[in-house]
Order: C-alpha cells, then structure tokens, then sequence
C-alpha cells in the first residue's frame, strides 16, 4: 500500500549533501528566527561547501517560503561569494611578484 | 501600534550588543535588543576568530583582552551553546632581522606585563608548526592564544540572552531616539516605538548614525577586512598563525618595516585559522573603502600570497568562498565605551575594530556593571567618547 503524503516535517532527510545537515535543523533555524537564506545558511552551515549551495538552495527556499508563507520566487537569494567554484590556491592567487 | 516598554533597549544584533544583553538580563534586567537586519549577520558574521592576547600592547587594550580570555574558558558550558572555543596557542611569524627586532622588544615588554609568551628558532617553530615555511627566520609563541567561532558566539550570547528573558526584535530598524530634558524616553523603529530610559548603541559600523539621532559626533569609520574560505582538509595547523607584517600593518608594530607595495596599500597579511570542520579561515586586508563589503580580485591575490608564501602547502587546497566585513575603527585604536557626554542614559559601546570578537565578553561584563551598579568601571576610565572632543 502507498504511504498517504502528508504536509508533516521529514525530519531524517538530508538538505545539504556537503555539510549534512538535515531538514529538522533548517527548521530549527527558522524557528529560531532565521528569515533569509542567508541566516539558514549563517545557522547551519546548509549551502556552504564544496556545491556551494546548488543542490539545497531550492530546498532552502522552498521550505523557508513555507514556514513564512511567502512564495519561494519573493526570497533574496544569498550573497554571492566568490569564486563561484573551488579552484586551487595556486591558480587563484595569481603569479608571485 | 501600542509602544512597547524595556528597561534597556540595546541597539545592534552582533557579538557586542548580544553580548551586552545577556550580560545584563543575566543580572535581572528588562532587555530588549533591535537590529535592522539578522542576528549575527554583519561583521561578526564576516570575520575571523581569532582571540590572541600577543599582539596587543601592554596596556589597556591587553588587560581587557586578558580578563576576557579568562571568561573565554567556561563561556561555551555558562552559555549552553557550543561555540567552537579552543585554547591551542598562537605564532607571530617573523621574516626579517627587523621584524625580529621589533617582535624580541614586543615580547619582552608583555612578559613584564605578565604575560605568557616566548620566541621560538626556526627549529622549534617548525617543529611547533611543521608546514611552515623554511625561508621564515623564527617566531613567537603563546599558549594563551585562543579561537572560537564567531557567528555561533554571537548566537549563543543571543539564545542565552533570550533564556534570561531578554526579547530580540530582529529586522527592525531604528529611525529615530526620543529624547526630553536632558533624558531618553524612546526608541522609535519601523516596527513601533519601545518606551525605554537606558538605551545602549552597540551598532557597529553603524554606531555613528545612531549617534547622530541624539546629536553626537562617534569617530568611527568602516574598515575593510577580505577573507577567503577553503574546502575541508585535515589538520595542516595547530592553534592561529599571524604575522609581524600584519601587526605592522594592523598599526600595533609602527617600526616593522612594509616593503611590499600592495601589502602597504591593501594593509594585507597573514591570518590563518582552521575551524573544527577543517575550513581554513584566510586573511585578510585592513582598507578604508567606505562600507564596500564585496571582495576584490586584488585583494584575495595578497592574501593568498602571504597564506601560500608562509605554508606552500596551502598552494594545493581549494579556495570555496570569500567575503569582506567591515571593522569599526577608531582614530586611537581603541573602542568606545561608556555613557555619551551630556547624555547618561546614553551608552556607547563599539569601535572594537578587529578585535570585537575577543572583547565581547568583558565589553559586555562591563557595560552591564555601569548600567546595572551605576558606577563606572575603572577599565572604562580612558575609553569614553569625550577623549575625541578636546
């Protein structure tokens, strides 16, 4: 038999594949005051590794625009932090001089 | 909308103003704290962790810094927050006979002061630090030199000022202060107005234009500090890394000598930390630029220079993010805090530059004993706005 869907919290599901971070700790940071992506990040480390945040961020704004009942489209998205993907320091840093 | 009423409002969210509302609704007070953004989420958000007692001078700044790393200590367990506090020590690196020089005499004048700091040979500071660069000629070591993780101080001194009852009205924004005779009355924001008697301005980079709202001049301008991010590695370093460079450029070393002329013009150096995940923290740049806070090319290239020339390990690891804050400083080098001339129930409380993180605590500490014991601690004796008004 199927399983009924229901709106309820999945509390075991992984958000954020890099850091690990799980839906019941966004949550939290919701609840503990977080409005923006960008305080979800700054609370639970969600879109702050290697990925930078191209898996959760959909997720982050889907579940932050259900908790403040806003649509997802109307969120800020997060600052952009460069460089937009990892690169070596050797190659960042440019030549000595 | 009814005004709401609190026996302090304190204005600003970072790792100062929480800290000051915990301290004082730990004491019994009515708090409540108003920033126009999130809690923890400009400089203390965009900064490094550093809590390092050898590169201040003796003098009152080290004092404060020493009372607060002994509040350091327990703060994670008084908290129940973890905050990442770890006591692993710290180094000065030292690159020229000059700098060795100018660190030999800094060391000497804080063992005087009592503190606990030595030089270190290269072998000793190799064996310390193993990747470390060889061209390095020697450096300093203190075991006193401590970490901890900024955002989640500020959090914790939030979550815990919530738990004493203080009440955190976050993206509220402040547009004016009632003042009548001589007292404040009010706090006007765009959420309503909170009746109060006693209002603290701990905003920062924004603390002058609270200022200008009750008419008052607060000399402290935004300084630009860059920091770049890499992914996780294993441990490449034990405790904090800085620079005799970077102290020079910081101003607490005038004699060090800069040769390099886009370390001069970016004042960029070296800042190396690893967090309990394995990032590796890198700064950073000290640039008056306005309150620009996006990063800059030049500015990640001098700091990746100074990283990768002083552990050429670091040439391998990946960069996953940068960003930049914006440090309150002052003409002196030193925060303000105390009651505003003219103004008593008027506090000021910010101005700590790069090293807000490190005296949050006994900022706080001491804030709450002026407000709550009405008489002004001896430590605050030389920090009051009136210094800057001769």
């Amino acid at each position: 038999m199927r399983k009924k869907q229901t709106n309820n919290i999945r509390k075991d599901v992984m958000i954020c594949r890099c850091e690990e971070v799980e839906e019941r700790e966004i949550v939290e940071a919701i609840n503990s005051g977080a409005r923006t992506i960008s305080g979800i990040k700054r609370r639970t480390r969600a879109g702050m590794g290697l990925c930078k945040g191209s898996t959760c961020e959909p997720l982050l704004r889907r579940l932050l625009a259900q908790a403040t009942g806003q649509s997802p489209g109307e969120l800020k998205p997060p600052t952009i932090r460069p460089p937009l993907r990892a690169i070596k320091l050797e190659v960042l840093k440019g030549k000595d001089k | 909308m009814k005004a709401k009423l609190a026996e302090v409002v304190v204005i600003g969210g970072g790792v100062i103003g929480t800290s000051i509302a915990y301290y004082l609704a730990r004491e019994g007070a009515d708090v409540a704290l108003v920033d126009k953004d999130d809690i923890a989420s400009g400089t203390s958000s965009a900064c490094d962790g550093f809590i390092m007692l050898q590169t201040k001078e003796p003098g009152p700044k080290l004092e404060m810094a020493l009372e607060s790393a002994e509040i350091f200590q327990s703060l994670g367990e008084e908290l129940a927050y973890d905050i990442e506090y770890r006591k692993d020590g710290g180094m000065v690196v030292i690159e020229t006979e000059e700098e060795f020089e100018s660190m030999s005499s800094l060391v000497k004048r804080q063992r005087e002061f009592e503190l606990e700091v030595e030089l270190l040979d290269k072998d000793q500071m190799i064996k310390q630090q193993p990747y470390l660069s060889h061209h390095l000629l020697a450096s300093t070591y203190s075991p006193t030199d401590a970490q901890v993780h900024p955002i989640k101080l500020t959090l914790g001194f939030a979550q815990a000022a919530q738990h004493y009852g203080a009440r955190l009205y976050s993206f509220t924004q402040v547009k004016g202060i009632k003042v009548s005779n001589g007292q404040v009355t009010g706090v006007v924001t765009n959420e309503g107005e909170i009746r109060t008697k006693i209002i603290v301005n701990a905003a920062g980079v924004g603390a002058p234009e609270v200022g200008k709202m009750v008419g008052l001049e607060i000399p402290i301008k935004p300084r630009r500090g860059q920091i770049v991010i890499t992914e996780q590695v294993p441990p490449l370093l034990k405790g904090i890394l800085t620079s005799t460079a970077y102290l020079a450029a910081k101003g607490a070393k005038k004699s060090a000598k800069i040769t390099d002329q886009n370390i001069r013009k970016l004042g960029a150096g070296l800042i190396v930390e690893q967090s309990e995940e394995g990032n590796l923290i890198l700064g950073s740049t000290r640039e008056f630029v306005g309150y620009n806070k996006k990063t800059s090319y030049e500015g990640i290239c001098a700091i990746l220079g100074c990283a990768t020339k002083a552990m050429p390990i670091l040439r391998e690891v990946h960069a996953i993010r940068s960003f930049a804050g914006l440090r309150p400083t002052t003409p002196d080098g030193l925060p303000i805090i105390g009651r505003a001339p003219g103004l008593k129930e008027f506090i000021i409380a910010a101005g700590h530059e790069g090293d807000g993180i490190a005296l949050a605590p006994i900022t706080g500490k001491l804030v709450a004993d002026l407000i709550i014991k009405e008489e002004s601690p001896a430590q605050l004796d030389h920090l009051n706005l009136e210094r800057f008004m001769q």
